[in-house]
């Protein structure tokens, strides 16, 4: 005998192994089979090896190594996954989550703001129509019914613009509830990521290949990619490093918590929603917080952050200016009892500023609805300035005018002191030929242009000059020369060369009106309780561009051409945002020094809460310049604008999670389709394996013979 | 490519889910009509849209306040016709009236409906319209503005202001919606000339003998200029029929009268000023019994004779002069004064105030005209309007419909698929 089989005995060792590596193999299949509706499951493959071959032993003649095969083993069960389609699966889940988050939220709020066919845009239009409806009306029988109308209007409005604003506010707060009920979840997935790093590092210290806990810790990280970016990189010791944007959440055992999300400050001192780690002591205000990236957490970052807090302060500013320039034409006008108005807005809370949530109806009593502007036409104090029985063409030259019964001699040069608001300001007039008061409709348009609060007209058939308080024609000079004067229904002129016992000395006195020089123009002597020109006013305020929010300041400082300059705005007023536009230095005419300029930078003092805009005049003004909102657009155009950006907003986090659902469903098909359980294939196997363990079983029954016929027919004593 | 069994199934159930979701915005789509319910729907067109809802709305209530003001205009109209159709009347009396055949007791009656005329004239000047004063101007009324005071009427006031009523549209156009009483009525004119009130009471009080006067037939003075207290009557561009001295520089008059029948002889320098003029004609009153009065306003010279006689005034020379002068002429005076004469120079006050009426009737034709247009143009914006909206907001049905049984039938294909799709593997077939 030259051959023996050593070591197998007799070949039954051999068989053995293959059918523990078969056996082995349909356990792993059957594992394969049970996992197919795992989410996460990846399929373990098993990989045979030939065993090691025989070596012929030190006392026997050497055998070449390698001649003879010893049978089969499992080498490893593989587990068959990609990594890389993981991260960009993670991407794609995180992109997803960021979205649908915010589509949900967005959704709510479009129906909450109810626009276009409820909401603020609707109760501000039947507000015009109901003014409309008051211009035709007012001083008729149905008075009474239509200015009813008119305060239920308002006061629907005002309901509408605090439900928005609570609306904002209500999402404000769920946001920040449901990022801490996320944030809870993302610490117990890192604790659970932690727990399997240890237990995967010592299960691959000792050679072995943790593939389950593998898939766990796999389809953990998937979740947490769904609430924030996470990068992994998988460290030589088998543990995963879990990093959010280059900071680490897991690394090995080690599981760094975040903290409840909090409303904190930015560099410029607005409030930013942010999430710190969890920390002692706890991270400042004014930390920068994780940069979340995308994600859950992410979305709800940028919905707090850059669409609510956005709205919110945009509707601040519209209910702002709405406020502002309704109220500065009630409080410019007499009511019925030649009472003057009060505002038509006021803040619920006295002490704050007015904002969309904090705005009511300031007028109740329909018959204090102030409609009547103070009109020299209803009184008595400017008479006829025409000569005898003549006519006088208002186009004609005024010096030596027969027409006129006290005609100037020559040429009159003076000033008009226009006391409007509380603030005097002054008209120069010129009566020389090409001056500006040539004629009477040359005086009647320049005054007019002049924006001074007060309006002329020429009233043909009485003869008679006519001044009236006019609130729609005020500019922002006016308004910067008003300062903190409260507005005012009564307004006086006084003519610098007015002189009672020559009335042609003076423009006042040539056009009639010598009467009411120095005269306060008031309820009791320029009032028709049936004037609706307040209403005429109250609906020019729709159709004419005003500033949002409301604001009237002055810089302390000078400003020095093409000089960025700080300055600080009244308190209360915070909503102020880099981009929009400041009228400074406001001149009646609106022409030079009169500029607008572009807020660059903004800062809220963290201690006074006062806001400070930054921006780069172009030219010098001196200092206690007049600062304002820019007239820009109308109420009607600026409320639209927020609700575009609703839309807008509204649209892209829409068709984003339309987008990156179906980029996350395609890249998990692919990554499926290399990790994924096939029932098909894992049938295959089964049988594939059986088929192999009965061949097996068959060949050590032959060997078990073989050997039978050795121990039983060979040998002495047979 | 490998198909992982569960893909299998989740695949199916989004493409269904995808498909459900479809169908029921098609579906919300063609029971709202409407394809803009939220701003996200469109978010390009909304801020139009929501522009495009104010605009419907104005246009609506401004198209109602214009018939409105249409309607007002109407009753204004209405009480100016009634106003000319009393001037006309009050006229036609007026030149019956200046004939000499009637006598003391005719012109009494004619008086007598001149004072009903007056009464139908200030119930027009209380014409309201949905409880307001039309010709009341702004101010408030708790009773009507014109009051007729004494009895017989002696003098009529007036409670209201003269500022005009008006309305002003969204577009900043402002549009009377009445005219004041001085456009009507021609009260407190600004050529002093008498209103309508006075001119019916002048008149009854002539018809009724009270009174004889001459009064200048026109203004004496150029338009564009004026004849002043101080200003001697002779200032050249004053007067519009010179005055034209005797050769002695007099322009002197006599007056006869009932109680001066042989005439008194008034001198008149040529170069007299108005003052002394008036004074010198007064001066002769006792003798004469006419007095002299110059409006300054109307610019017009009135001799009258308050014990209701006849009076004669004439040019005669001064002592000396061949010819006279012109002063009746340049004062545009009439020779004989009597109770015809001065009904007869009425006739002109009334034609002034009946020409007022009128042209106030004129401006609200215009106005009324002016409104239609208005309203025509209105209702056509708010048409346009209206078909601009409905083509941001409202879902084309057809359309809708079409892609809704698209979706329909998708959906049906998706879920015969996935039952044939899951029903077999491999698995069944093992032995």
């Amino acid at each position: 005998m030259s051959f023996f089989p050593q070591g197998s005995f007799f070949g039954i060792g051999l068989i053995g192994k293959s059918l523990d590596a078969y056996q082995l193999a349909e356990n792993v299949t059957a594992d394969n089979i049970a996992n197919v509706n795992t989410p996460g499951a990846s399929r373990q493959q098993v990989q045979f090896a030939q065993a090691s071959p025989i070596v012929g032993s030190p006392g026997y003649a050497a055998h070449v190594a390698g001649t003879v095969g010893d049978g089969v083993t499992v080498s490893k069960i593989q587990r068959i996954h990609s990594d890389s389609y993981d991260s960009m699966f993670r991407g794609a889940t995180s992109s997803q989550n960021y979205y649908s988050v915010q589509n949900d939220a967005m959704t709510a709020l479009q129906s909450a703001f109810g626009d276009p066919n409820a909401g603020v845009a609707t109760q501000f239009t039947n507000l015009q129509t109901a003014i409309n409806q008051m211009v035709a009306q007012a001083g008729s029988g149905q008075s009474a019914s239509v200015r009813a109308n008119v305060l239920a209007q308002a006061q629907a409005l005002t309901g509408a613009l605090n439900a928005s604003s609570a609306a904002v506010t209500q999402q404000k707060a769920q946001t920040l509830t449901q990022a801490g009920t996320l944030v809870t979840k993302v610490n117990g997935i890192l604790d659970q990521i932690g727990a399997l790093n240890s237990q995967i590092r010592a299960s691959t210290a000792v050679g072995d290949s943790p593939n389950t806990f593998a898939d766990e810790r796999d389809a953990l990280i998937d979740q947490l990619s769904g609430y924030l970016s996470t990068q992994t990189s998988i460290q030589p010791d088998g543990s995963t490093l879990v990093s959010v944007n280059g900071q680490a959440l897991v690394n090995d055992a080690v599981v760094y918590h975040l903290a409840a999300p909090t409303v904190g400050t930015d560099a410029t001192g607005s409030p930013v929603f942010k999430i710190d780690f969890a920390t002692t002591p706890p991270a400042l205000p004014s930390a920068p917080g994780i940069p979340l990236g995308s994600g859950q957490l992410a979305g709800l970052q940028d919905l707090y952050n850059n669409k609510l807090t956005s709205y919110g302060n945009q509707l601040d500013k519209f209910a702002s200016g709405l406020a502002d320039s309704m109220n500065r034409v009630t409080e410019a006008a007499y009511d019925q009892n030649g009472q003057p108005g009060t505002a038509l807005f006021q803040p619920i809370v006295g002490t704050l500023q007015i904002s969309a949530g904090n705005i009511k109806l300031g007028i109740t009593n329909p018959a204090q609805l102030p409609l009547a502007l103070a009109n020299t036409a209803a009184g008595s104090l400017v008479v006829p300035l025409n000569s005898a029985n003549n006519i006088v063409d208002t186009s004609q030259p005024l010096t030596g005018n027969g027409n006129l019964a006290d005609p100037p001699a020559a040429a009159l040069a003076g000033t008009l002191t226009v006391t409007v608001d509380g603030a005097a300001q002054t008209f120069a007039y010129s009566t020389a030929a090409g001056g500006n008061a040539a004629s009477i409709d040359a005086f009647i348009s320049s005054f007019n242009a002049s924006h001074l609060g007060a309006t002329a007209s020429y009233d043909a058939t009485a003869q008679r000059i006519v001044f009236a308080r006019d609130p729609a024609n005020a500019d922002l000079a006016h308004r910067a020369a008003q300062g903190a004067n409260p507005t005012d229904p009564t307004f006086t002129l006084v003519d610098s060369n007015f002189a009672a016992a020559t009335p042609a000395t003076s423009l006042l006195g040539v056009l009639g009106a010598g009467g009411i020089d120095g005269v306060v123009q008031n309820a009791s002597n320029a009032f028709g309780a049936n004037d609706n020109g307040g209403a005429n006013a109250l609906l020019a305020t729709f159709s004419t561009t005003i500033g949002v929010p409301a604001l009237q300041t002055t810089s302390a400082a000078a400003a020095v051409a093409a000089t960025t300059m700080n300055v600080a705005l009244p308190p209360g007023v915070t909503n102020i945002a880099v981009g929009d536009v400041l009228t400074i230095d406001a001149t009646t005419g609106g022409g030079a020094p009169q500029e607008n300029v572009v807020v660059s930078a903004i800062s809220i003092s963290p201690v006074t809460g006062i806001e400070t805009v930054t921006f780069t005049p172009a030219a010098a003004h001196v200092a206690g310049f007049s600062v304002a909102s820019a007239p820009t657009q109308t109420l009607g155009q600026t409320y639209g604008n927020i609700i575009t950006q609703v839309g807008l907003d509204g649209q892209t986090v829409g068709a984003g999670t339309t987008a990156q659902t179906t980029l996350a469903s395609n890249i998990d098909a692919v990554r499926q389709g290399i990790s994924g359980i096939n029932i098909d294939e894992e049938t295959q196997n089964l049988i594939k394996y059986q088929n192999a363990y009965q061949a097996a079983a068959r060949t050590m029954n032959v060997l078990d013979q073989m050997l039978g016929t050795i121990i039983n027919s060979l040998g002495v004593g047979q | 490519m490998r198909i992982a069994t569960s893909q299998i199934f989740e695949h199916q159930t989004s493409s269904i889910d995808n498909l459900t979701a479809l169908q029921q915005q098609y579906g919300d789509e063609l029971s709202t009509g409407k394809r803009l319910n939220m701003p996200s729907d469109d978010p390009t067109h909304i801020a139009q849209d929501l522009s495009l809802h104010t605009q419907i709305a104005q246009g609506n209530q401004t198209g109602d306040n214009l018939a409105n003001v249409s309607a007002e205009l109407t009753t204004v109209d209405g009480a100016l016709s009634s106003v000319t159709d009393v001037l006309q009347k009050a006229r036609a009396l007026a030149v019956s009236g200046a004939s000499d055949a009637l006598t003391a007791d005719q012109r009494q009656a004619m008086a007598t409906q001149v004072d009903g005329l007056l009464g139908e004239l200030v119930g027009l000047g209380n014409t309201q319209y949905a409880g307001k004063y039309v010709f009341g101007g702004t101010a408030q009324l708790g009773a009507a503005p014109v009051k007729p005071g004494g009895t017989p009427t002696s003098q009529v006031t007036f409670s209201g202001n003269l500022a005009s009523q008006s309305q002003t549209l969204p577009s900043g156009q402002s549009l009377p919606t009445s005219v004041t009483i001085q456009q009507a009525f021609n009260y407190s004119a600004t050529n002093g000339t008498a209103d309508a009130f006075q001119t019916l009471i002048d008149l009854r009080n002539a018809l009724a003998a009270g009174s004889v006067a001459d009064t200048s037939a026109a203004q004496v003075n150029v338009p564009g200029t004026s004849l002043a207290a101080a200003t001697p009557i002779d200032t050249a561009g004053i007067l519009a029929t010179p005055i034209v001295a005797d050769a002695n520089g007099n322009v002197n008059i006599a007056i006869s009268s009932g109680t001066a029948p042989n005439g008194v002889t008034i001198a008149i320098p040529a170069n007299a000023s108005m003052t002394a003029v008036l004074a010198a004609i007064n001066a002769q009153t006792g003798a004469t019994g006419v007095a002299a009065a110059f409006d300054y306003k109307t610019q017009k010279l009135t001799l009258s004779d308050a014990a209701g006689q006849p009076f004669q005034v004439a040019d005669v020379a001064s002592a000396g002069a061949p010819a006279p002068g012109n002063f009746t002429t340049a004062f545009g005076l009439t020779k004989q004064a009597d109770t015809t004469n001065t009904v007869s120079g009425m006739i002109g006050d009334v034609d002034n105030v009946l020409q007022v009426a009128l042209q106030a009737r004129t401006t609200v034709g215009q106005t009324i005209q002016n409104v239609q247009s208005l309203a025509s143009l209105q209702s056509s914006q708010v048409l346009n309007n209206t078909a601009v909206q409905s083509g941001i907001e409202d879902a084309d049905i057809s359309k809708v419909m079409t892609q809704f049984s698209q979706t329909q039938t998708a959906l049906q294909a998706a879920y015969g698929t996935t039952t044939k799709l899951e029903s077999k593997n491999l698995f069944d077939y093992l032995g």
